[in-house]
């Protein structure tokens, strides 16, 4: 399936600096649309009918997610952007961002007309500290020429922390707390930011609401497969030679996003999804890409044959043991001592009933975690087990 | 308050509207094990000792944080379940010091009486122990922390029932710590003698301050298996 853009139609065509180029591309219609003919309730059935899922990894339906805020009881009610994209390999948001934070700013109006919300927060992530002049001056420039009269949106800026991607540590976070998750239920729609109902979408799902606004949502569900409407933003990167932020149609394979459009060679493996995302092997690359088979939030890293499993399983595992927010017992443990067990494979110190432990391990951490962190986090060790099985094989001590 | 039908290990119960399943479960004469939970403080869902099966759930769930609901189908001893409460057993002892000889709390330690209970061995698990250096400082608290598990009793009991605010959380992960300001002992200056968090320590992290002989007051100890 072919390249299309929705979430990117603005990117690199309007500048970022001035309103008036986004007023040019049908800017603020959308948002205009809703004000003036549709009812917060018809914009609602609008998103539901179109079939739009959140794009941050987990794949929630937007609609539904915004009736349940709509109609819990709450003097007030936020929308906060999930701008902290911390996936290990995404760089989709940034690019959004950097090109084109109108198209956000109006999203998040209509996103607040709907639920009946007043405040918005875009939770900006620490290392995007450059894009906050740039959001603020947008922010700003809509406030002038009057389309935020009914809402109001600040940026939050995060700390650096993996976890404060997560929904419930990220509403911690803006709370002024310590960046931990919650656990649920309550969901954030019934009860989120300061106990008040509240909706958190990914930049890249907000992204898509004005064009399912203005376009109908029929023409968003003419496109993508059955269970996975819209394009989604992919980022590239690993032993590519052509790295760098693509839209395609949901459901279009992986092989055309890697060796057509990023022009991979000899590729072993390729991780999909980000640190928690799925490892998958070169065999595989057929497969498509939408939310009954593989996703996350659209990270690729591609792996060519000089790189080695262990490695790659061993370093991901660090790094999810290292942004652990260390509440709940078997991610803050687990984490751990899988991270022990690579580190003795990946010097040919493995031990044969490790396999079995890490099996095991996996098994107790996805049921058991408190937060959808510890729950993946098994997901590269599983995967590599069950692909690259004689890679680990290979690394047990003889004698 | 409604009444709430759920079904717990097959039989037909009732509890009423805002009931944690753990509260439904105990109410009944079943017993769940729990660490972190104590009924005087709010839930954290931190141990996930507690995890139980509901049917239609991907996940196992915290029954001492999940509110029954209307028809819920919950397995609180299923193999699944046990498995995976074994396993986290078994992880909280790898790091933990394993000292228990010499430990005051040896024979009334929650851990210990958990892992008996769930029958869990010596740990496969090589992790690196936690440790810190004994915080004995204050003439009221003796922090060992080198035993902290991290259920954060201590935390919650210091905030909501002597409303003290002590005690917070710093660093992350494995490294996480009970800390009290920027991670400097805990002295008089903070804290006064009012006993609350040690007498909701699971293990012998927090003690009070020794005399000399008092061990060996009171009634002898008796291991039971």
């Amino acid at each position: 399936m072919p390249e299309k853009w929705i979430v990117l139609r603005n990117c690199g065509v309007i500048d970022p600096k001035r309103i008036t180029t986004y007023l040019d591309r049908d800017g603020f219609k959308a948002l205009k649309k809703a004000l003036a003919e549709m009812p917060p309730e018809q914009i609602i059935e609008e998103i539901k009918v179109s079939g739009l899922r959140g794009r941050g990894g987990a794949g929630f339906p937007c609609g539904l997610k915004w009736e349940l805020a709509r109609k819990a009881q709450g003097d007030e009610k936020y929308v906060i952007c999930n701008a902290d994209e911390g996936e290990v390999g995404t760089f989709k948001d940034r690019y959004i961002l950097e090109r084109d934070p109108f198209t956000l700013i109006e999203a998040m109006a209509i996103a607040g007309y709907a639920i009946g919300a007043k405040r918005g927060y875009i939770y900006l992530r620490a290392e995007y500290h450059h894009l906050l002049d740039l959001l603020g001056k947008a922010i700003s420039q809509a406030r002038e020429k009057g389309f935020l009269d009914h809402f109001e949106i600040a940026i939050h800026e995060g700390a650096g922390s993996y976890i404060c991607g997560e929904e419930s540590a990220l509403m911690e976070s803006i709370e002024g707390k310590r960046g931990e998750v919650r656990y649920r239920p309550p969901f954030p729609p019934s009860r989120g930011l300061w106990g008040k109902p509240t909706i958190i979408n990914n930049v890249e799902t907000l992204m898509n609401i004005p064009q399912v606004i203005l376009n109908g949502a029929h023409w968003f569900n003419q496109i993508g497969t059955e269970r996975s409407k819209g394009t989604k933003v992919f980022s590239v990167s690993g032993d590519v030679k052509k790295p760098g932020v693509y839209e395609l149609v949901l459901g279009s394979q992986l092989r055309e996003l890697v060796m057509d459009l990023a022009l991979a060679e000899k590729v072993k493996i390729i991780q999909v999804g980000g640190a928690t995302g799925r490892i998958i092997p070169y065999d595989m690359i057929d497969t498509p890409l939408s939310f009954e088979t593989i996703l996350g939030a659209g990270a690729i890293t591609v792996f060519d044959e000089s790189r080695d499993i262990i490695d790659i399983v061993h370093r991901t595992i660090e790094f999810l043991a290292e942004e652990c927010c260390g509440k709940c017992a078997p991610c803050r443990e687990g984490t751990e001592v899988m991270a022990e067990i690579l580190e003795r494979f990946s010097c040919g110190e493995g031990v044969e009933r490790d396999i079995g432990v890490l099996e095991e391990l996996s098994n107790a951490m996805m049921l058991s975690s408190l937060c959808g962190l510890g729950q993946a986090a098994p997901n590269p060790v599983v995967d590599s087990l069950q692909y690259f099985r004689s890679a680990y094989e290979s690394r047990i001590r003889k004698n | 308050m409604g009444e709430i039908t759920v079904t717990i290990n097959g039989s037909q119960l009732s509890g009423s509207e805002g009931m944690t399943i753990l509260e439904a479960a105990q109410e009944n004469g079943i017993d769940i094990p729990t660490l972190c939970h104590r009924p005087e403080l709010t839930p954290i869902g931190a141990c996930r000792i507690c995890v139980v099966e509901v049917e239609g759930s991907r996940t196992l769930v915290g029954s001492c944080h999940t509110p029954i609901t209307q028809g819920m189908v919950i397995y609180t001893h299923s193999p699944k379940v046990l498995e995976t409460r074994k396993v986290i057993v078994e992880l909280l002892l790898a790091s933990h010091c394993g000292s228990c000889f010499m430990c005051d709390k040896a024979n009334v330690c929650e851990l210990r009486r958990i892992a008996a209970d769930l029958e869990v061995g010596l740990p496969r698990f090589r992790v690196r122990k936690r440790y810190y250096p004994i915080e004995d400082v204050s003439p009221y608290i003796v922090r060992d922390l080198t035993k902290c598990i991290l259920c954060r009793r201590c935390v919650r009991a210091c905030n909501e029932i002597k409303k003290a605010r002590v005690f917070g959380i710093a660093y992350r992960g494995f490294d996480s710590k009970v800390v009290v300001d920027f991670d400097q002992p805990i002295d008089k200056d903070v804290c006064q003698d009012c006993d609350v968090c040690i007498s909701f320590c699971p293990t012998g992290a927090l003690s009070r301050v020794k005399k000399l002989g008092e061990e060996k007051k009171g009634k002898a100890l008796v291991i039971s298996s």
